[in-house]
């Protein structure tokens, strides 16, 4: 106990600096925590406040879980939800960072920032109206593909109802909206690089590409592996919209566009039952937990200084 | 070093625990100062502030016509209201939050479609107030419709007050009179989704490719004469024609396999637009191209549809109207389980109920300012209405009651009580199941059912090939066991009323 | 720095001795600059389009829209999705006033909690900073759900009806911490650090005085995603905010767009005199993104001038 204290105090300029945060969080999602059991309970409400009501509301276990696993489409939904956010991860990761890359490079500024607002615009987008678009393009009478094919002299292909072009249409979607965002990140990143580096580098007789791989990348390599390993805590999230809104509901498209959350959401339209959507909320948050502790762990054996804590 | 890290997750945690312990405390005393208020007897002796949560978007107005209220409740049971509008979209959301964090408001609205009523009500949110009704609701009583509110009971309880409107429903097909007109059409031999066929055709053949005959959006199903457990997105009901006694798989019966023959033979003949299955909604009003399709009706709908589209619209009836359980509680004012002041607020409802003055208080505002008086019970709105004050009449209270307008057909509220009056009662009206010993298969079936559904009952796939394999999916989700409580918790509820 | 080649730092010990920076030589070539701004402009155009189209669309009459969809040049042009809009006019003026508001005010809080946090950590003398890492990193994968938070917001803390619901719910965020912890890890030397604090240094003046300079970009970064944050944010006034001069810009636009679609769907219970059909759904949605899109898209390049890169030259030597 005497060494905590003598260490507390030590270190007390840096306590006062987090004081203020750590109370933020205590307050703000420590406390709020504790409704998680209602994951495990039955919730009914009774008078004397929400304490009482959880108190009182009885002990379930985990059977909240159950409907999450006990159908056939439990795995297609896992599945679905892991590949779709792997690729989204990982592609996501390589199209942010080259686009900071080219963007620093190109020689006119004023048009590399104005690339860079544009590039930023499908953020401001919601996944409803962005599923409008795709539904022009899309759209088995009027949309803009089967006119070119039938033009063609082929086929209207019944775009919501073949499964096959939707992995590819959903990852190119969603890698679109994110891309001006997730750059930012990695522009903010080069532009604190010292310029004498590649200066030095260039007097070395380094090409272009040389003084990328050489300098740029691997000062860009701490971000790009605490943002990756921070993704995978989100590996069995979803972007509601793109999985909903986007295939427009469409049943036939189920097998290739459902995913946890929509599977859950269309669940529990009848009956809207606290205690399951909480447990989904929990399992998602434990898997992700879970794989960011090994992630962490294995990036601490190779550079300490590059895991998440 | 870990028992360092141990001991600061301590620290951190003691710190949250007495803060919830802090928070914890706050809102008891809370309670327990108003617990003492409210004690068991009526407590007519002291003013007391209901606070009630109802349905619409915010009003300018709500102030100034709260106060008018006020003053005349102050008179009548020496009480005030605080309303708190949410609006439409947000209602379902924020009420639960509100409900389930123990906050202590007085009435909130209810309904099947807002704020569900059925699953809140079995989750204990709402007081059960036969007693209440009883001793301060003798009004209420005297001009509902008994239906309602044996319909909307739950194991024998009243959870909310319901609202006197129309309680029967009745699936309507609707018609673009343009085209009724120009093919005279003699539409009041349409009834059934296959008696449409030659008009449809009609249409078809000689309009051009952009009218759509049948207009219906993916949520359409051919109508089955069916009295269904949770709704018709939902694959377990009694077949009204067949045991009316029995709960049975939709999906597998016969009625319905030969209204799929139907809508597939409709679909593959273009009646229906293409890409149904994926339609949320459908604007064909909006543009006027189309000839048939259906919606829920009351007395004199036609004219509010043909006035809101800008074109004639007209009708003819699917089915004789029916009540269903749901229908009675399209609208209903529930007192909270955490209310302080369950008395008053049942006053409040029964005077909401029977006061004409009041009622039209709240729902048109202030004569004068927001109305004109044309006669004894008819009105003509002032801009100050439209700009400050609009609010949704049908869940207030009593409709009865509500002055008319001059478009309004004079006979309205009768037309309504002769509606009401003509319906027949669906074998297991007043019957609500509890989902929670199958909610697990309930989840799963839910789910299930939005991926099948819309393409299957739309005509939009071959019934053959793609119900089967419907069926099949959700018996390995537990249909069958979802059947056998249904069936269960029906008998247990039929003997228990000896019906 | 650890993460560079030899060659590099020996490289850059000669730039620094010899003081030359030369001009330029070391940019691209122009046919490269070709290619790479036809790619760029491409995909930068593709997220431009939709919203020209936006923007035509909500000018354009709703009955048209239902006829003939989505066209670059509709047949009836009008001015009454944001006439629609504007009857809200007042109360739009006002939540415009929120929103701006608690943007500012939020963001500046955020910037402060979250850069002294991230500094704090960043900091390998701080013994505890893996536990305070910890605190923040899991409060990113759980959550103890909404009537929790509610209750927190409104019976602990009783900020019901006030601003700040709109803005301390969001002022902390463990992602921009971890980012903001990365920037200051790689752009600060630790020899830096160290010789301020020989100099004597304490450790809230090395954060002002030293760090914080260096680290505009990363700042620009996490301030560039508060604001759009908190602009974006319509959530919270949903759940706590009735009284209507509270209101911000967003909720605003969400509730009319919520109320339009419920009473579109529940039409047939919402029997009504003048609504439903004649309400112009489709172009109002379009209208309000543009309104809402527009002032925040405006304040992107002022963001866009601490992305450059050599705003740090110099502040590293000693």
């Amino acid at each position: 106990m005497q060494g905590i204290f003598k260490s507390l105090m030590k270190n007390k300029a840096f306590l006062l600096l987090v004081l203020p945060g750590a109370a933020w969080f205590i307050i703000f999602a420590y406390l709020p925590m504790f409704g998680t059991i209602i994951a495990f309970k039955d919730f009914r409400i009774h008078p004397g406040g929400f304490f009482e009501s959880v108190l009182k509301s009885e002990w379930v276990g985990f059977k909240n879980f159950e409907f999450l696993f006990s159908t056939s489409d439990a795995y297609i939904i896992t599945r679905n939800t892991i590949l779709y956010n792997l690729g989204l991860i990982f592609l996501g990761l390589v199209l942010a960072v080259t686009l900071a890359i080219i963007m620093n490079e190109l020689l006119n500024k004023r048009l590399a920032k104005i690339y860079q607002t544009a590039m930023f615009m499908p953020y401001f987008l919601s996944w409803v109206i962005i599923s409008y678009f795709v539904f022009s393009f899309l759209s088995v009478e009027k949309g803009v593909f089967n006119q070119i094919i039938t033009y063609f002299g082929g086929d209207p292909v019944s775009w919501y109802s073949e499964t096959g072009y939707w992995p590819y249409f959903l990852i190119l979607l969603g890698l679109w909206k994110g891309a001006g965002y997730g750059s930012v990140v990695y522009l903010a990143a080069i532009a604190g690089i010292d310029r004498s580096y590649y200066e030095a580098a260039m007097i070395d007789g380094a090409t272009k590409w040389k003084q990328i791989r050489y300098i740029t990348l691997p000062l860009l390599r701490p971000l790009m592996i605490i943002l990756t390993i921070l993704a995978i805590g989100g590996i069995f999230r979803s972007d509601f919209g793109l999985f909903y809104q986007v295939p427009r509901d469409s049943g036939a498209l189920y097998p290739v566009t459902n995913v946890i959350d929509t599977f859950v959401y269309r669940g529990l339209t009848i009956m809207g039952d606290t205690g399951m959507s909480t447990a989904t909320g929990l399992y998602q948050s434990v898997v992700g937990l879970i794989l960011v502790l090994l992630a962490n762990y294995a990036v601490r054996k190779i550079e300490k200084d590059y895991a998440v804590f | 070093m870990k028992t360092r890290k141990i001991a600061l997750l301590m620290v951190t945690l003691l710190l949250a625990f007495s803060t919830v312990l802090a928070g914890c405390g706050g809102s008891n005393t809370n309670d327990t100062s108003g617990n003492t208020a409210s004690g068991g007897e009526s407590g007519d002796k002291d003013t007391v502030k209901l606070k009630v949560y109802l349905i619409g978007g915010p009003q300018r107005d709500l102030p100034m016509v709260q106060e008018e209220m006020n003053k005349y409740l102050m008179e009548k049971i020496n009480a005030t209201v605080d309303i708190t509008m949410i609006d439409w979209g947000d209602y379902s959301k924020r009420m639960p939050v509100i409900t389930a964090s123990g906050e202590n408001y007085d009435i909130a609205f209810t309904s099947s479609w807002a704020y569900d009523y059925l699953p809140n009500a079995t989750r204990g949110a709402f007081l059960p107030i036969n007693d209440l009704l009883d001793k301060y609701g003798q009004g209420i009583k005297e001009q509902l419709d008994p239906r309602f509110l044996t319909g909307s009971q739950i194991g024998g309880q009243n959870y909310a007050v319901p609202v006197n409107k129309e309680l029967a429903s009745q699936w309507v097909w609707r018609f673009n009179k343009q085209y009724v007109d120009k093919y005279n059409m003699d539409i009041t031999k349409i009834r059934t989704l296959e008696d449409l066929e030659p008009y449809l055709q009609q249409i078809k053949d000689n309009e051009p490719a952009d009218i759509t005959p049948l207009a219906v959006p993916k949520g359409f199903k051919p109508y089955l004469a069916f009295d269904f457990l949770l709704g018709d997105e939902f694959p377990v009901g009694i077949n009204m024609n067949g045991d009316t006694g029995k709960y049975v798989n939709v999906l597998e019966s016969e009625e319905l396999k030969s209204s799929l023959k139907t809508i597939r033979k409709y679909y593959q003949a273009g009646y229906l637009r293409k890409d149904v299955a994926t339609l949320e909604g459908i604007d064909n009003i909006k543009t006027g191209k189309w000839f048939v399709d259906r919606e829920q009706t009351q007395p004199y709908a036609e004219l509010g549809w043909s006035r809101s589209a800008g074109y004639d619209i007209v009708t003819t009836p699917i089915h004789d109207p029916i009540i269903l359980t749901g229908s009675a509680t399209g609208a209903m004012h529930a007192i909270s389980a955490n209310s302080k002041n369950p008395e008053r607020a049942m006053m409040f409802l029964n005077l909401l109920n029977t006061d004409p003055y009041l009622r039209n208080l709240i729902n048109y505002g202030i004569e004068g300012t927001h109305y004109n008086k044309i006669s004894d019970n008819v009105i003509e709105d002032l801009p100050a209405m439209k700009d400050g004050f609009q609010m949704p009449g049908f869940a207030l209270g009593n409709l009865f009651l509500t002055y008319m307008h001059k478009e309004d057909p004079a006979d309205k509220w009768e037309a309504f009580k002769e509606f009401n009056n003509s319906a027949k009662v669906a074998p297991s009206f007043g019957f609500n199941f509890n989902p929670d010993p199958v909610k697990t298969e309930v989840a799963s079936i839910s789910a299930i059912v939005k991926e099948f559904y819309p393409s299957i009952m739309t005509g939009a796939v071959d019934p053959d090939e793609h119900l089967p394999k419907a069926i099949e999916k959700l018996k390995a989700a537990g249909l069958d066991k979802v059947i056998a409580e249904a069936q269960k918790q029906y008998d247990e509820w039929k003997a228990a009323n000896q019906k | 720095m650890s993460n560079l080649s030899e060659p590099v730092k020996r490289a850059s010990a000669h730039t620094r001795r010899t003081g030359k920076k030369s001009k330029d030589l070391n940019a691209i070539s122009p046919l490269s600059n070709v290619i790479f701004n036809i790619a760029i402009g491409l995909f930068a155009l593709s997220c431009i389009f939709p919203f020209l189209f936006i923007i035509i669309i909500s000018f354009t009459d709703e009955k048209t829209l239902a006829i003939n969809g989505f066209k670059l040049f509709p047949e009836v042009w009008t001015l009454d999705a944001y006439r629609f809009l504007m009857e809200s006019g007042q109360q739009m003026a006002q939540s415009f006033g929120v929103t701006l508001t608690v943007t500012v005010v939020g963001t500046a809080l955020t910037l402060y909690l979250v850069t002294t946090y991230a500094y704090a950590i960043s900091r390998k003398n701080f013994a505890q900073r893996r536990f305070f890492s910890f605190l923040a990193f899991f409060t990113m994968l759980f959550s103890g759900g909404l009537v929790p938070s509610y209750i927190v917001v409104t019976q602990v803390l009783h900020l019901r009806d006030s601003i700040w619901a709109l803005i301390l719910p969001s002022i902390m965020n463990a992602f921009y911490i971890i980012v903001m912890r990365t920037f200051f890890t790689t752009t600060v030397p630790d020899a830096v650090i160290e010789s301020a604090k020989i100099d004597g240094a304490t450790e809230f003046g090395i954060y002002t005085r030293i760090v914080l300079p260096i680290s505009l970009p990363g700042i620009a970064t996490i301030g560039l995603f508060s604001t759009l944050g908190f602009w974006n944010d319509w959530f919270n006034a949903l759940l706590y905010i009735d009284n209507a001069n509270l209101i911000p810009l967003q909720t605003l636009l969400i509730r009319i767009q919520n109320n339009m679609d419920f009473v579109v769907q529940n039409s047939s219970r919402v029997v009504s005199y003048d609504i439903a059909s004649t309400l112009p759904t489709e172009t109002v949605r379009m209208a309000m993104v543009v309104l809402a899109t527009l002032p925040v898209a405006l304040a992107y390049p002022f963001f866009q001038k601490y992305f450059i890169q050599g705003l740090t030259i110099g502040s590293v030597k000693e």
